[in-house]
């Protein structure tokens, strides 16, 4: 809206406007100079363009989704839990599957395993409380509490 | 009968300082190596210490580890209280960068444990 009226401002303070019906010859502007102007007003519109500008800071237009919407499942949120895990620097060439326990059975201890705790925080961007945390001893467990905080289920 | 007499003089019930129970004194000794944990890479940010983050991190381990085999609650309340202290020192940036050094010891040399370093040491 704000753009068309830029624009329309932009053309006409170029283009001649024609004169009055009572003349038989109208002046038409030369097709060279006909095309530079309307290139010098294209750039002057895209510049002034303010489809990107959020909160006066530019960023790429918003483009919105075309397609099927991607519907996080359980397997994605499991995906990701054991990415998080394998990437632990003290599990990276041990065999894990969603059983496996990180005290008994991968041989952690409780600090690497609010370790651990910590880097799904990160991953997924909310606290978990320590009381909750405590108990979240499988990557199984993980899983389960994150699908259940973030209203993913089956 | 005397065995258990005996047992029972050897304890007795004092009164706690912060947490009631081991579980109590676990939960707050989690919490303080989160916090650390969390305020590492800010500590590496503006102490500009020689050190990296996964190093400071095996400090941080190390440290805490030294203590693991404390039973006494009271005594891991004071502890845990001590870390409280020292990590607001460190957040609100009282400390230099000399005092978070210290937990690396940069100028001890390692004591000589065989027989021809203490020999040369001076130490028989």
């Amino acid at each position: 809206m704000a753009a068309v009226n830029i624009v329309r401002s932009a053309v006409s303070g170029l283009l001649r406007k024609s004169t009055t019906i009572k003349t038989p010859v109208v002046c038409r502007l030369s097709t060279v100079a006909l095309q530079q102007k309307f290139h010098t007003v294209k750039t002057i519109a895209n510049l002034y363009n303010n489809n990107h500008i959020q909160n006066g800071v530019h960023r790429a237009s918003r483009q919105y989704a075309t397609g099927p919407v991607h519907k996080v499942t359980q397997q994605d949120i499991a995906d990701r839990v054991m990415k998080v895990i394998k990437a632990y620097d003290k599990l990276t060439s041990v065999q894990l599957s969603l059983e496996s326990h990180f005290i008994q059975d991968l041989g952690l201890d409780s600090l690497d395993h609010v370790e651990v705790i910590m880097a799904m925080e990160d991953e997924f961007g909310f606290e978990i409380p320590d009381g909750d945390a405590e108990r979240l001893l499988r990557p199984k467990d993980i899983v389960q509490y994150i699908c259940d905080k973030e209203d993913v289920f089956e | 009968m005397a065995a258990r007499q005996a047992i029972q003089v050897g304890t007795k019930t004092v009164r706690p300082v912060l947490s009631l129970n081991e579980a109590e004194a676990r939960s707050r000794v989690l919490s303080l190596y989160k916090a650390w944990y969390r305020q590492i890479p800010y500590i590496v940010k503006d102490y500009d210490i020689p050190k990296s983050e996964e190093q400071c991190r095996a400090k941080l381990k190390e440290l805490f580890l030294k203590n693991k085999d404390v039973k006494d609650v009271r005594v891991i309340d004071l502890l845990v209280i001590k870390g409280q202290m020292e990590l607001r020192e460190t957040v609100n940036i009282w400390k230099q960068k000399g005092h978070v050094m210290v937990y690396f010891k940069p100028t001890e040399e390692p004591k000589p444990k065989d027989f021809l370093s203490k020999f040369f040491s001076g130490q028989e």
